[in-house]
């Protein structure tokens, strides 16, 4: 059970210099940062919901859409996309119905593309939650969904 | 003040001296030394995205940006060596290699600004409204400067959708340059915040959060973004084909009593457009959407009355401007004087009040004026035109410590005063919003009351300290932060109440204004009236108004001695032989009679007939004075000729008063009716300092058939709704409803 998000915000001072830090406790507790959240935090810091959707698309940590059970991460650094990363991100897109960024509606996956996961030798690769695939195919990739619930 | 010592600097070999804590960018400027820019804005903070105009200085690496750079003393400064020049093509090169360009660099450029040949290919292509007719594109005009004829990059374009789901204005991303000048002005001007940039990188745009559209982010449609964009990404729906105006007119807003300045954009017999003067002192620039947008559509509306017109059960029949006077005065020549009514709006100017009243006095001898202030507000009038004559100047909120804001929102009006009080609250006075419902002050409040407008007053004695008679058992969930704001404003000395057209529609509103005079008399409080009835003051100076003679209520040499009206034996439901509305609309409220003359630019919605139509000229078109709720008289200037046969209501009043009785009124043009005007209020309309009003003390009743509280649309002029000319305003309508459900919606 999520803490109230009153709770996180008065761990912060009311200066607009905590915008960060807060948007960050929020997503930690919540795993992504909801317009209900962003109206409670502009009321807080004084900083209207626009200025805070600006300030956290900005930086890739944040995500706006609600994770799904298993996150899917598809590698498209140098190497994994000269060896059809992107084919694989593709795939998953139209197999998913989702576009990347986003959770599928039964909120079995989230969809997200990274730079580098730092195994460039085994590429492509797709990280599914805390494990790293090498080498994938479409195919494998197929085989490979069917085993997370 | 010690006078602050000048800099001297070299710039372009040019010594010259200048001020200190300027930009190298200003300091050019001020000496006609050009830097080409586009981010760079008088007004806006400095920002530096554009690069443009990047200097060479002697002991700094590098090129820096003049517009983020501070002069020192001493510097030595090129603005245009090779190396620069080479320097800003490759960086407009860049910036164009984002931007369609083809308007730019177009071959024909030259003869189109003569013949538009092109005009309509460039705008399908480019989706533009500037190329090149209105050479109001900033882009265009530094590509010239700098002398860039082509491009060697490919020109990506990001193919976002045009956004044209707002009213008013049209957002094409795809010709943004990403100057920020917008959320410069969104965020550090307006203090509104709607906007920001949103992504990063090449998907970078410029919106609101989550893919809102801007009505429902709060955007406030003021157009101060439409108006600084110097490319073609943002344009106003009405006016971005029309081109280049030929004149501008400086007029005063009619629309609230805040009375902003307008710059009208006049070409020809036709306002195109309206802008903000930014160096205005009374309202730097902060018009809002009514002042901006709803002024071309409501002026050049295809309804107004072209033509006088009699109305029989048979049709409407055109009639000469003689034919409409004659019968007027026919029909007025030996009225019995209580059964005459003449109903006037407190939207018209003080000369075509003065005049309506001299005419209902003098021509037939009648004291009977009425306004809709009379419907709207019945038996609470005389307490509320007392308060409104003991408003303050608007900046006392520069320096207040406290502002305490009853039922009023800035959203879409009264912006220069909700400005001010958001920039109080952020230099740090304390800030406390009563309302029914969320108002856009509520971001920057210490507390944000929210209750039921049934409850305000006992809140307001509370948190003043009015009286807490019995109150306080109201609020049980707010006791700690009732008591924390009476301490705050115990300990203040300098406080403001804001009153906002909410307040109207609270049923104890005569109990509320009690409480405010109460507190304004013991000291400390200061009172701002934000309500619909533009110049209300002007009507009360005129003496427009039953009971009170003109010039009666200005307070001149500081006696506060008071006016006493008496409103008690005023029957607005009484037939009357004849009635005569000017600027009245809402003919439906008005009592029977045998002859009704309707005298408005547009026609009423109202089910009743009228007997006669007049066409009037609107503020656009005629010239006169307001007086606004500080009590400053300002102009309105004619900016257009009067639309068909239309005509100024002092001139129609004039007219045909002098066709009943000879020599009493005789005025050929405004300046003879504000001589005349003059001999009662001194110096009028010359006077700059602010008119003083005194008390009033006015007995009342409630008017007879007045209704209690009459359910209107929220934004009239002239007693018709903006909503039913100016096509964008129903979307605002349609908003303040969804928001405030229906508490905003009475008055």
């Amino acid at each position: 059970m999520p803490k109230k998000i009153d709770a996180i915000l008065t761990q912060y001072g009311r200066k607009q210099d905590e915008l960060i830090p807060v948007l960050q406790g929020v997503q930690k507790e919540y795993g992504y940062i909801s317009p209900d959240s962003v109206s409670m935090i502009s009321r807080y810091l004084r900083i209207s919901e626009n200025q805070i959707f600006g300030v956290s698309s900005f930086y890739a940590q944040f995500r706006f859409t609600e994770p799904g059970r298993h996150s899917i991460k598809v590698c498209l650094g140098t190497a994994c996309h000269v060896q059809g990363g992107a084919t694989l991100l593709d795939m998953l897109e139209r197999g998913l119905a989702v576009e990347c960024g986003e959770t599928t509606p039964d909120k079995r996956f989230d969809l997200e593309r990274v730079a580098c996961l730092g195994c460039c030798a085994l590429s492509p690769v797709v990280q599914m939650d805390q494990d790293i695939y090498s080498r994938m195919t479409v195919n494998k990739l197929t085989e490979l969904l069917k085993i997370y619930e | 003040m010690t006078k602050e010592k000048k800099l001297s600097i070299t710039i372009d070999n040019r010594t010259v001296e200048v001020r200190p804590h300027l930009t190298i960018l200003e300091a050019a400027r001020t000496h006609n030394i050009y830097i080409p820019s586009l981010c760079a804005m008088e007004h806006l903070p400095s920002y530096g995205a554009c690069r443009l105009c990047v200097v060479e200085v002697d002991g700094l690496r590098g090129f820096p940006t003049s517009c983020t750079t501070p002069v020192e003393d001493g510097m030595v400064i090129r603005t245009d060596t090779g190396e620069i020049r080479t320097l800003r093509q490759e960086v407009l090169k860049l910036l164009l290699s984002e931007h369609p360009a083809s308007c730019l660099f177009c071959t024909e450029q030259d003869e189109c600004k003569d013949y538009q040949g092109t005009i309509r290919k460039a705008g399908v292509i480019t989706g533009c409204r500037y190329c090149p007719n209105d050479t109001r594109c900033e882009l265009q005009q530094v590509t010239e400067r700098i002398g860039l004829t082509e491009t060697s990059y490919p020109v990506y374009y990001r193919n976002f959708p045009v956004e044209k789901n707002d009213p008013f204005y049209d957002r094409d991303y795809n010709l943004c340059i990403l100057c920020g000048r917008c959320v410069r002005v969104c965020n550090s001007v307006r203090l509104n915040g709607t906007l920001s940039f949103k992504q990063r990188g090449k998907i970078t745009t410029v919106g609101p959060a989550f893919d809102r559209t801007h009505l429902e982010a709060g955007c406030e449609f003021c157009g101060a973004c439409v108006t600084v964009c110097p490319t073609g990404a943002l344009s106003t729906k009405t006016s971005k084909w029309y081109g280049k105006p030929d004149k501008e007119v400086a007029t005063t807003c009619v629309y609230c009593p805040v009375g902003c300045t307008l710059k009208l954009q006049v070409r020809k017999s036709e306002v195109l457009d309206v802008l903000p003067d930014y160096n205005s002192a009374l309202d730097h620039g902060f018009i809002c959407v009514k002042g901006r947008f709803a002024v071309p559509e409501y002026v050049h509306s295809s309804f107004r009355i072209p033509v006088p017109q009699r109305i029989t059960p048979l049709g409407y029949n055109d009639i000469s401007w003689d034919e409409a006077i004659a019968e007027a005065a026919e029909r007025l020549a030996g009225v019995k004087p209580d059964s005459f009514l003449m109903m006037v709006s407190p939207q018209l100017t003080n000369e075509d009040l003065f005049v309506a009243q001299q005419f209902a006095r003098q021509i037939i001898g009648s004291d009977q004026i009425g306004s809709p202030l009379l419907y709207d507000l019945g038996a609470d009038t005389g307490p509320f035109v007392n308060l409104v004559s003991q408003s303050s100047a608007f900046d006392v909120i520069d320096d207040a410590e406290a502002v305490l804001a009853i039922g009023f929102d800035s959203t879409y009006d009264y912006a220069p005063i909700g400005i001010g009080t958001k920039k109080a609250a952020q230099r740090g006075a304390v800030l406390v919003t009563i309302n029914s419902c969320d108002t856009n002050l509520d971001m920057l409040s210490e507390m944000a009351f929210t209750c039921g407008t049934e409850k305000w007053s006992a809140l307001v004695g509370l948190l003043t300290g009015a009286s807490a008679q019995g109150a306080a058992p109201l609020f049980p969930t707010w006791k700690k932060d009732i008591a924390g704001i009476q301490g705050i404003f115990k300990k203040s000395t300098r406080k403001v109440i804001i009153a906002g057209p909410g307040l109207l529609a609270a049923p104890q509103r005569t109990e509320i204004i009690e409480k405010l005079l109460k507190v304004k008399e013991k000291g400390g409080w200061d009172i701002i009236v934000a309500h619909p009835y533009s110049n209300l003051k002007g009507m009360l100076a005129m003496g427009a108004f039953h009971g009170i003679k003109t010039g009666a209520i200005i307070n001149e040499n500081g006696q506060a001695e008071g006016v006493k009206g008496d409103l008690s034996k005023f029957d607005l439901t009484k037939g009357c032989t004849v009635i005569y509305a000017v600027g009245v609309s809402d003919l439906d409220s008005l009592p029977d009679c045998d002859y009704l003359i309707y005298q408005n630019a547009l026609p009423s919605e109202s089910q009743r007939r009228p007997d006669l139509l007049l066409p009037a000229a609107l503020f656009t078109e005629s010239s006169g004075t307001v007086i606004n709720g500080e009590g400053r008289i300002l102009p309105v200037n004619k900016a257009v000729e009067p639309y068909r046969s239309a005509k100024p209501d002092w001139w129609i009043l004039n007219a045909i008063g002098e066709r009943i009785k000879k020599g009493v009124m005789k005025y050929a043009q405004v300046q003879s009716v504000q001589k005349e005007i003059a001999k009662t209020i001194k110096g009028f309309p010359g006077v700059k300092k602010r008119l003083e009003f005194s008390r009033i003390d006015v007995k009342m009743k409630t008017p007879k058939g007045a209704p209690k509280m009459r359910k209107q649309g929220q934004f009239n002029y002239r007693g018709i709704p903006l909503e039913a000319v100016v096509k964008g305003m129903k979307a605002i309508e349609e908003r303040i409803e969804l928001i405030s459900g229906s508490n905003r919606g009475a008055i």
